[in-house]
């Protein structure tokens, strides 16, 4: 502690090379923090609470191809299947055609879509509102909130994929997973569409986790020769699989993380280097004093890592106050319904925070123990 | 007899400039009685500053002994030379070589950083050698809001604040106006006289020379007299 000091006012020595370090550092780890949660929330989309007594339906071939909503009654008649919601992507247009306004829209069976979904924590008043009536809608409470809906308030969509513009009534908003999503009658879609008759999924609530297995093999066999064949996954499968549709987007981050760490680590290094170069002398007058190698060492990775960790915590607060005070998480979240700066994300940027420090600062730090005195005091400035 | 603080037998020391070998000090002995105000002069490239290197321990010889108080330190590896350092000698360098970012107060603090006094003791131990430099109201003054007679205060509190029977000092008034040479080298002499530190000064100054009890010539890294005897300025007689 008594090299406390010492350390600090090394530090303030040149201050704005100090400030420009600590921002470069701290850009560099926000970056890297809000990659990790982009990761982090690309692989907690299969730990939806409830997920395990979920199984999807969808065609074997894609996606965007459709089954027929026949299928419905004969995946609820395989033993261990307790309740089955078709559920079609909408992908429609609120207000403009901007991220801003860019969010999950489902049209799914009212009636069913909470037997799939128990956890949706709803009213009694504004389920059965919900329900019964054909335009209605409703909304998670991160969307609602972030649009600044009401009960009651109008809701106009229109989508490039029918000749429709879809005008609802949010009649209820719920809680729980999936809060950045909004559900709305097939029934109003089929009809406004002419009864198309097809569905792109099917979410089925299961007994229990041990019949997955068993009733996606029944469910895929049962319509093996049919027109439309079906690829039966898990929900973590189901999510996983449309997350590699991205690619490997894991790696990419990672990767980009990577680079924007080794790259300031670099810079890092180079301004290490500047100051120590600039003490050349003052390092040989402290070892003349009695300084060991070691001591000079310690205490200039010491200024490195302190600097690197001021630039990792104002990160971590940054990326906090960023995207959980300021809401840019729930932007974020429309995306990514599991991202969030959590404890894990900011002790991450901490510990490379203090990595970039002490990779950045190793070589200089090591040269400048290495400075031999005679060597040093000969040098004048 | 005074008794011997520092022995040099038989000191070679040369450099290496890529292949080629500088000689610097050529078969030196010396010694130095404790207590002693030694002034070594002699022209540029002469050797002396080697020498002065040798004596505090931060440099070592190519071949010889150099022995202080006893022990040769000429022996002992670099971690060793640091603590031996810490204890026994004091740096007095001609730009001072002050830390600019600390306090008065704080770069005497310094060498106190690598010994166990706590917090207190060490306050002390600074405001008393500040006082024997005369700096005292100082003590929060940076370096660079003190005239350059007032550095050198500084950085001789620096050098006496562990206590060091040793006091090493490479031109120390060779970087200040004829009248702050003057004080240093009053302080100087009165930290011999007074507190009984044995001093090796390095200068080209006559002046200075003569404020010591005994100068040394060295010319191309030969002493002037075989053995090291001293010359001894006739105003000390």
């Amino acid at each position: 502690m008594k090299f406390l000091r010492l350390i600090i006012k090394n530090i303030g020595r040149n201050k704005r090379r100090t400030l420009l370090t600590v921002l470069s550092v701290s850009v560099s780890v926000f970056l890297l923090a809000t990659m990790q949660a982009v990761v982090a929330a690309l692989s907690s989309t299969s730990q939806t609470p409830g997920g395990e007594y979920r199984v999807i339906v969808k065609r074997n071939t894609s996606l965007a191809d459709a089954m027929p909503e026949s299928y419905e009654q004969k995946i609820q008649q395989v033993p261990g299947v307790i309740a089955v919601c078709p559920a079609n992507w909408f992908g429609g247009i609120y207000k403009e055609d901007k991220p801003f306004y860019t969010f999950a829209q489902f049209y799914v069976d009212a009636k069913t879509i909470f037997d799939v979904h128990p956890e949706f924590q709803i009213p009694p008043e504004e389920k059965a509102a919900f329900q019964q009536e054909r335009t209605a809608a409703i909304a998670g409470k991160k969307l609602a909130d972030k649009y600044g809906w009401k009960i009651g308030d109008v809701i106009q969509i229109r989508t490039p994929y029918f000749p429709l513009e879809a005008r609802l009534i949010l009649r209820g908003i719920y809680t729980g997973p999936q809060e950045a999503t909004f559900f709305f009658h097939r029934a109003y879609v089929e009809e406004a569409s002419g009864r198309p008759g097809l569905v792109g999924t099917y979410r089925v609530r299961l007994d229990s986790p041990e019949s997955a297995a068993r009733v996606m093999e029944e469910i895929d066999r049962m319509f093996y020769n049919s027109t439309a064949p079906t690829k039966t996954e898990t929900e973590a499968a189901f999510a996983a699989s449309f997350v590699a549709m991205l690619g490997n987007v894991k790696g990419l981050i990672t990767g980009v993380g990577l680079i924007v760490v080794f790259t300031i680590t670099l810079i890092g290094a180079n301004t290490m280097a500047m100051s120590a170069r600039e003490r050349f002398t003052e390092v040989a007058v402290m070892k003349a004093l009695g300084f060991r190698p070691g001591l000079i060492l310690t205490l200039m990775l010491s200024e490195a890592v302190l600097i690197a960790l001021l630039g990792g915590v104002l990160a971590a607060v940054g990326a906090k106050v960023f995207y959980q005070f300021v809401g840019m998480g729930d932007m974020m979240a429309l995306f990514l319904q599991n991202f969030k700066i959590n404890n894990v994300t900011i002790l991450l940027a901490l510990v490379a925070s203090a990595l970039i420090g002490l990779v950045s600062g190793g070589i200089p730090a090591w040269n400048a123990a290495r400075i031999r005195i005679v060597d040093g005091l000969r040098r004048v400035g | 007899m005074a008794e011997t603080l520092i022995n040099l037998v038989q000191v070679t020391k040369h450099y290496r400039r890529d292949t080629i070998d500088i000689p610097v000090l050529d078969n030196i002995d010396l010694e130095i009685a404790r207590g002693e105000f030694l002034a070594l002069m002699g022209p540029s490239g002469s050797g002396k500053t080697t020498l002065l290197n040798l004596i505090a321990g931060i440099d070592k010889p190519n071949s010889g002994r150099v022995v202080i108080d006893g022990k040769d330190i000429a022996k002992l590896n670099e971690q060793q030379l640091a603590k031996w350092r810490a204890r026994h000698v004091g740096f007095i360098f001609q730009l001072y070589n002050l830390i600019p970012v600390l306090s008065a107060f704080e770069n005497v603090e310094l060498p106190l950083l690598l010994t166990n006094l706590s917090k207190k003791k060490r306050r002390e131990h600074v405001m008393t050698a500040l006082s024997v430099v005369g700096l005292e109201d100082r003590e929060h003054h940076y370096p660079r809001q003190l005239s350059g007679g007032q550095e050198q205060r500084v950085a001789i509190a620096r050098a006496i604040v562990t206590d060091p029977s040793l006091l090493v000092a490479d031109e120390p008034t060779g970087d200040l106006d004829a009248k702050s040479a003057e004080e240093i080298l009053d302080l100087i002499k009165r930290l011999n006289e007074e507190f009984h530190k044995t001093i090796i000064m390095v200068t080209h100054d006559p002046r200075a020379a003569s404020h010591a009890h005994a100068v040394v010539h060295l010319e191309k890294g030969l002493l002037s007299k075989t053995g090291g005897v001293y010359e001894v300025p006739a105003a000390h007689h």
